[in-house]
């Protein structure tokens, strides 16, 4: 307890000294003893010297009472802080450099651990987010629909689950919505049922969200507005609540507004209520249903495992009792992070680990200024050990200074990493641009602290054991001109070799990942993605077919006859729009099986002049015609994969695909598009292309190919929009340029990151290079006097020291490319069109890093082999 | 002068030349047994106990006239002796002034320094009475 105490007090005393106490107390000691004894008579001098004699030496007590008040530690830790904060002002611009050098690797390692831990360690913004599942339908074999349900399979989810809360689905809507006396504008809704509140558990921050009640059909209907659509559309009213707008025009009051970091989805204005029920679909379960996601929040206690057994055993009872639609699908959960950020991790994973490298060659980059200083510093040291300086104490004063500069340069990193994350982080692709699902907390902060402490004593213990292993003797015998090099030349050789094959590895994976996106991007789409605009115009879903028909077709005719149009078209979800409709078909030239069709493919619907609009070629038969669009049993087009799959050898022009008892005869084949589902780096599949409007559509994407900048066409199209149906609003407007650019935003990314790393790398290897022969030549300035007194030549003297340094560097390059090759290992599934161990890359990447380093070497060289021997040898 | 000026102590006589060679036999007559670790603070705690609240001089004085000048104390070494005590929580000091109006800081007993003087004294007590035991005990140890 006392001990306790004594500890509280000195730690005080270390923060405020009471020197000036003690000196009046000794002051009045001494005056009360002298005092004393001029009262028995002793002259005033005499008295003052008797007293002092028997008080003792005021210097050693006072020395004592110092140690005793304070902690020798600390006080030593307050010294050497000190002397560091005073030898980085001596040389700023040593102090730089290593701030600089660890702020870069300290800010990318924090930035990108921000992305990681904001994704794959933060629970989700949800209350209790880790009990959320996503409950995907898988088909057993061949492609699925994008884990996509249909609305039966999942009430009989909800009615026979042991495993879950509530469960909840969500659908994607494109509505047409009018505020008012507003003009309308088309939204992006999602239609939800009542559980949906129940699984995300999020409270609205205004009003309320729909209910029970609210989810029943013929309701009235009510919607819950998200953060950004109540700032952009109601101008951040709150008296919105209760207010009633016209979406696809229904009234539907509005109940609620969603908290700004509420994303579930991400990008929606509005959620709807369903108002769904188990007998919506009468007995149809087909793949035509297939449009809901699901998720589910589990009982409290259940794994993942028992409702993975859970959904199993639905799965298995629904197969065996509607054994045609439902036998070739089972449920599969996953958690709601993995849902979202799952397929991030392989990038993460990547990127985490290149920003890792550059740390480390920041590191080194520091350790090997550090150690060039303490060289220099060598003597000094040397005379402090002779006066006395235990070795303990000079190593503790190098790592002071170097944990103080890694500190510095960790808040300059941590700092601009933050900046960074803060800045970027709505423009992140895909769910990581959802508001507030990447931001750096105090957690990520305080670990990217930790870690540059870390390095900055790791490194620092290179120059501090150096300084101990030092012979005191040898040091200080040393004159100053040195003939032959000192201790640590050969530790940083070593730094030189690790740098430069460090270096090499970022810069394989950089030039691997480009590569990669330049095939993505360079690759035939299979159509024209320039000089096209595309937007999306959405009707009621109850309108009538044949209205629906002529609204677009004269939409269509309006857009055609504008000047600098070339051609229009549409289709129900263009390439790069994530979207899926699948339907298996049996085939007229195949042996049909009951129950098991041959053919399964994606199904789009086009019109009007599609295929000139999108610049795809027609292969063989003929497009759909004004007949088609109307026909009552509509023929098809099919691509060149369904060909090449299905009927190799062969002309299916004329044959026929058989689906629900009906044959649809196949008009012609188009050419492959990429793109058709999202992703425009998967392969082709076997599609199909109906005629839009002979079954009814009223969800469609316009196509318009022009002669002028894309952009420029859209107020005359709204023009034309307005003057058709003044209800409607063209939504989601982006040329096809756009489009791609975005559906290979995150292959860009990572590619723009690793590159900058690898351009920062290399910057750091060459300076780091560079240093050390420099500091080479100056170490050994009167050797090179002395040898060109003997008579080497300049040109021997220079390669003598590029060769010093690019031998390392050399054996580093070598050690490098092994480490690249099993590093590429976990670029795999970011290459696109190129091998993780093309040699083409490494041969290119080694010469790329190469001839800047032997550069970095040639000017310090060089001034070595112009040094005047003369000088060089009397310089002292 | 050895015997009027008692507390000339081992610093001085250290303190070279003739004069530290004329005062070593003086000294070594007067002030004989070194301070063992730890006497210094129960002396103090004890001191303060008898006299109450008391300067740091006083606290000196007291000491060597209570010892009969028998121990060789330095008086400034009882400052670092004060700052300990005070540190453990066993004494308090505040500022004060003495009997002929000089500012002086004065140190007391706190409660938890009255607990500590029983218990040292125990403790000193029970070495004290083990060590006459030991050296009374007749030459050839036990039969």
């Amino acid at each position: 307890m006392s001990r306790l105490r004594e500890l509280w007090s000195r730690m005080r005393t270390v923060f405020g000294r009471h020197d000036a106490d003690l000196d009046e107390e000794l002051r009045a000691h001494v005056e009360m003893a002298a005092e004393e004894h001029r009262a028995r008579g002793m002259s005033e001098a005499e008295a003052r010297t008797a007293a002092l004699r028997s008080f003792g030496g005021v210097t050693q007590v006072r020395e004592q009472y110092r140690l005793r008040e304070g902690l020798p530690w600390i006080e030593n830790l307050r010294r050497d802080v000190g002397y560091a904060l005073r030898q980085m002002r001596k040389s700023p611009g040593f102090a730089a450099t290593v701030i600089v050098t660890l702020a870069l690797g300290i800010g990318a390692t924090t930035a990108i651990f921000t992305v990681v831990y904001s994704t794959l360690v933060r629970s989700l913004p949800y209350p209790d987010g880790d009990r959320i599942v996503a409950i995907h339908d898988t088909r057993i074999e061949g492609r699925s629909t994008g884990g996509l349900m249909t609305g039966p399979r999942f009430f009989d989810i909800q009615a026979r689950n042991r495993s879950f809360e509530s469960v909840a689905f969500l659908y994607f809507d494109e509505s047409t919505l009018v505020n008012g006396t507003k003009l309308p504008v088309a939204v992006k809704g999602a239609g939800a049922n009542a559980g949906f509140w129940d699984v995300f558990g999020t409270a609205p921050m205004l009003g309320r969200t729909f209910n029970a009640a609210d989810d029943t059909p013929r309701a009235p209907e009510t919607a819950v507005l998200s953060y950004p659509a109540w700032q952009k559309l109601f101008n951040g009213d709150r008296g919105v609540i209760g207010r009633q707008v016209t979406l696809d025009q229904r009234a539907v009051t509005v109940v609620g507004v969603m908290p700004q970091d509420f994303s579930a989805p991400g990008g929606v204005d509005l959620w709807h209520a369903a108002q769904f029920v188990p007998g919506n679909w009468g007995s149809y379960r087909g793949d035509g249903l297939r449009f809901i996601n699901v998720f589910g929040r589990l009982r409290n206690g259940v794994t993942m495992a028992q409702a993975q057994g859970d959904l199993n055993r639905i799965g298995e009872q629904l197969g065996r009792e509607y054994p045609q639609s439902d036998g070739a699908w089972r449920f599969t959960a996953e958690t709601l992070r993995e849902d979202r950020y799952g397929n991030l991790r392989p990038a993460l994973a990547a990127l985490l680990t290149a920003s890792g490298l550059l740390l480390l060659i920041a590191c080194i980059n520091v350790a090997n200024l550090l150690l060039s200083r303490a060289t220099v510093r060598q003597r000094e040291v040397a005379l402090r050990r002779a006066l006395g300086a235990s070795a303990m104490r000079v190593a503790a004063q190098y790592l002071t200074e170097s944990a103080a500069l890694s500190l510095m340069g960790g808040c300059a990193g941590i700092a601009s990493a933050y900046a960074l994350t803060r800045g970027v982080a709505l423009s992140l692709p895909g769910a990581l641009g959802r508001s507030g699902a990447v931001h750096m907390d105090w957690i990520v902060a305080g670990v990217a602290l930790l870690v540059s402490l870390a390095t900055g004593i790791g490194f620092g213990l290179v120059p501090a054991l150096e300084s101990c292993r030092a012979g005191l003797q040898t040091t200080l015998r040393q004159s100053d001109g040195r003939v032959s090099g000192a201790g640590g030349n050969g530790l940083r050789s070593l730094l030189v070799g690790i740098q430069a094959g460090l270096s090499l590895v970022l810069l394989v994976g950089a030039a691997l990942l480009a590569e990669s996106l330049w095939n993505l991007v360079k690759q035939p789409l299979g159509f024209e993605p320039g000089h096209v605009l595309t937007f999306s115009l959405n009707l009621p879903w109850d309108t009538k077919p044949e209205q629906a028909r002529n609204f677009y077709d004269d939409v269509e005719q309006r857009i055609e006859a504008l000047p600098g149009v070339t051609a229009a078209g549409q289709i129900n979800a263009p390439p790069t729009v994530d979207w899926h409709l699948r339907s298996s078909f049996d085939a007229d030239w195949l042996p049909r099986i009951a129950g098991q069709p041959a053919i399964n493919a994606e199904n789009r619907t086009i019109a009007g002049n599609y295929l000139r609009a999108m610049g795809t070629a027609l292969l063989a038969g003929r497009a759909f015609t004004a007949e088609d669009q109307m026909s009552k049993l509509p023929p098809v087009l099919v691509n060149e994969a369904l060909v090449g799959e299905f009927m190799p050898k062969g002309n299916p022009v004329g044959h026929h695909l058989l689906i629900d008892g009906e044959a649809h005869e196949i008009v012609g084949v188009m050419g492959n598009v990429r793109g058709t589902s999202g992703s425009i780096a998967a392969e082709a599949g076997p599609e199909v292309y109906w005629p839009a409007h002979a079954n009814g559509g009223t969800h469609f994407y316009f196509l318009v190919r022009t002669r002028v900048p894309p952009e420029q066409m859209v107020d005359a199209i709204r023009q034309q929009v307005y003057e058709a149906d003044p209800r409607q609003s063209m939504g989601d407007i982006a040329t096809m340029d756009q489009r791609i650019d975005d559906a290979v935003a995150e292959p860009r990314l990572n590619m723009a990151v690793v590159a900058s790393f690898a351009g920062i790398a290399l910057l750091l290897a060459c300076v780091g290079i560079y240093g050390v022969v420099a500091f080479l030549v100056a170490q050994r300035t009167q050797e090179i006097g002395l040898r060109m007194a003997l008579g080497a030549r300049r040109s021997e003297i220079a390669l003598l020291f590029v060769w010093r340094a690019v031998l390392p560097a050399l054996v580093g390059l070598a050690a490098g490319t092994g480490v690249a090759l099993g590093l590429a290992q976990l670029l795999r599934s970011q290459l696109y069109g190129v091998k993780a161990n093309d040699p083409l890359v490494y041969v290119a990447s080694i010469a790329a890093l190469l001839i800047p380093l032997v550069i970095a070497t040639l000017r310090p060289a060089l001034l070595a082999a112009w040094v005047n021997p003369a000088e060089a040898l009397r310089a002292e | 002068m050895g015997a009027e000026k008692p507390e000339v102590f081992h610093a001085a006589a250290r303190a070279g030349g003739a004069e530290g060679a004329r005062m070593a036999p003086a000294a070594q007559a007067a002030a004989g047994a070194p301070m063992l670790q730890g006497t210094l603070d129960l002396m103090v705690l004890k001191t303060l106990e008898t006299m109450g609240p008391q300067h740091g001089y006083g606290i000196a004085r007291r000491i060597e006239q209570t010892s009969e000048n028998a121990l060789s104390l330095n008086q400034g070494t009882i400052y670092p002796a004060l700052l300990r005590l005070r540190q453990r929580g066993w004494i308090r000091a505040e500022w004060g002034t003495s009997d002929n109006g000089r500012r002086a800081r004065f140190y007391s007993l706190t409660r938890t320094g009255k607990a500590q003087i029983e218990k040292e004294t125990e403790s000193w007590e029970r070495v004290a009475a083990t060590m006459a035991r030991f050296l009374a005990a007749p030459a050839g140890g036990e039969p």
